[in-house]
């Protein structure tokens, strides 16, 4: 027996209701930015709209549609377009897999200053670090990547190379007995 | 002009580190310049190094575990109060091994009073536990040039979310707002100055966090609208004096109140 069976069943009374069917609007966006080489990153996003008619399908609707994005992102942010040469000097503006500028605006300026520019390019050439991990943890750090930090978020991230791969005393070793120990010797 | 304990730098060495010195300049040493300048000589001109006062070694090690809260919620990693005391009670020992502190019996004394001020800071704290720092103890710098000024250079403690800038202090008395915002104003002017020149943006204020060594110790946060044209003008002004006054090596003794908290106390008596 249906619901609605019973429901007639026991209040016979009442005047029968018109069914009113809600169309509820599901708004879904994915997103990724991923680093490229030469500390440059990429990122793309989808987002699409769908209409279910019971709020009970909203999580079913959601898994089919964070696939269905998912592989959609997943499928273009493959094609890296257009890539800066690196810092060395070496080209890596080798025709990229999709075949050229994808228009996503990367290019050689860092936002930061040229003595922290260097500093970094430094600590990841004397470490030989992957450069591919640093972009990434800029954009954990600061949601964007190593070109785009500002001063402050620069010095931030330079700390945090130093006392992360160079072996460097960590900040407050670094800081404190110099400024509260040795006065002569502080900033 | 002086004797100090230690063998003096030659006259050469003196003109070097004058140099050096007006090269650039940061809020520590023009903090120290303002305060005496004879104290100023001592310190950064000779680097006479001193057994350090234990209030002074409380406060790093504090700023030390501060640091580490702060950095731990700027990695996204909880930090709980234990770990928070095993870095504290760790980093006591460790930085003692360079130092030499004149504990006059009380360390153990000092060690309990650096913890509850800590204890005290975590509770009452207006920084929440999932509030991301803009940034930790981060190196800055201000190019001063256009103004004909040497460049300014410092350490920001922390800069909370939307550009909060906060400086720690450990004090053993309760400031009050005014006598606070007098006394730090050039710390607190060359750290917005720093901001504004590292990130382009102006700081949505400053905050002074005082952890007061009181026998129930309590925190005190200040805090101050974003520096003004007045205030940038006043130090400005301070950093003239500054780079003019190494100039003619001009390092007279101010004697005042700071005099008893003074390491060259001695070295100054025999100075004419
Ligand atoms: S004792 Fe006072 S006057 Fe002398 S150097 Fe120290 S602060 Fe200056």
């Amino acid at each position: 027996m249906t619901k609605t069976h019973l429901k007639s069943f026991h209040q016979p009374q009442q005047p029968k209701r018109k069914e009113i069917t809600m169309a509820i609007v599901f708004e879904a966006n994915y997103s990724k930015k991923l680093g490229l080489p030469g500390f440059s990153s990429h990122q793309y996003s989808v987002t699409v709209r769908s209409e279910v008619t019971d709020i009970k399908q909203v999580p079913a609707e959601s898994n089919r549609i964070y696939k269905l994005l998912q592989d959609a992102v997943d499928k273009e942010i493959q094609h890296v377009g257009f890539l800066p040469k690196n810092s060395n000097g070496n080209s890596s503006d080798k025709p990229a897999p999709n075949g050229g500028d994808n228009g996503n605006g990367h290019d050689d300026t860092w936002d930061c200053s040229d003595k922290q520019k260097e500093l970094i390019l430094r600590i990841v050439s004397e470490n030989n670090l992957d450069k591919q991990e640093i972009e990434t943890l800029a954009l954990e750090r600061f949601g964007q990547g190593v070109k785009k930090l500002n001063r402050l978020e620069a010095s931030g991230l330079i700390e945090e190379l130093l006392e992360k791969y160079a072996e460097k005393p960590n900040r407050a070793q670094r800081r404190y007995p110099a400024r509260r120990f040795q006065p002569g010797s502080a900033k | 002009m002086i004797a100090p304990a230690v063998a003096p730098p030659s006259q050469s060495g003196i003109k070097d580190r004058l140099d050096v010195l007006q090269e650039t300049v940061s809020a520590s040493r023009l903090n120290c310049w303002q305060q005496c300048r004879l104290k100023f000589w001592f310190r950064y001109v000779l680097r006479l190094v001193k057994p350090s006062a234990p209030a002074l070694y409380v406060g790093s090690i504090v700023h030390s575990v501060l640091q580490s809260w702060n950095l731990g919620r700027w990695r996204y990693r909880s930090v709980n109060l234990e770990a928070l005391k095993q870095t504290f009670h760790e980093n006591w020992k460790e930085e003692q091994v360079e130092a030499v502190i004149n504990w006059q019996g009380e360390e153990e004394a000092e060690r309990t009073t650096g913890w509850a001020l800590l204890e005290t800071y975590f509770r009452d704290t207006p920084i929440t536990l999932d509030e991301k720092p803009e940034a930790v103890e981060v190196s800055v710098e201000a190019d001063l040039s256009e103004h004909g000024l040497p460049k300014l250079i410092g350490v920001i403690d922390l800069v909370r979310a939307g550009g909060r800038i906060v400086d720690f202090k450990t004090a053993s008395q309760t400031p009050t707002v005014k006598k606070a915002q007098h006394l730090h104003e050039a710390q607190t002017s060359c750290y917005a100055i720093m901001y504004r020149e590292s990130t382009g943006r102006k700081e949505t204020g400053i905050e002074l966090h005082h952890l007061v060594k009181l026998k129930k110790p309590k925190i005190v946060v200040t805090p101050l609208e974003p520096m003004t044209d007045n205030q940038q003008t006043r130090l400005f002004k301070g950093i003239e004096s500054y780079v003019a006054g190494l100039d003619r090596e001009d390092f007279v003794p101010s004697p005042g109140l700071h005099c008893q908290s003074c390491e060259f106390w001695n070295e100054c008596r025999r100075w004419s």
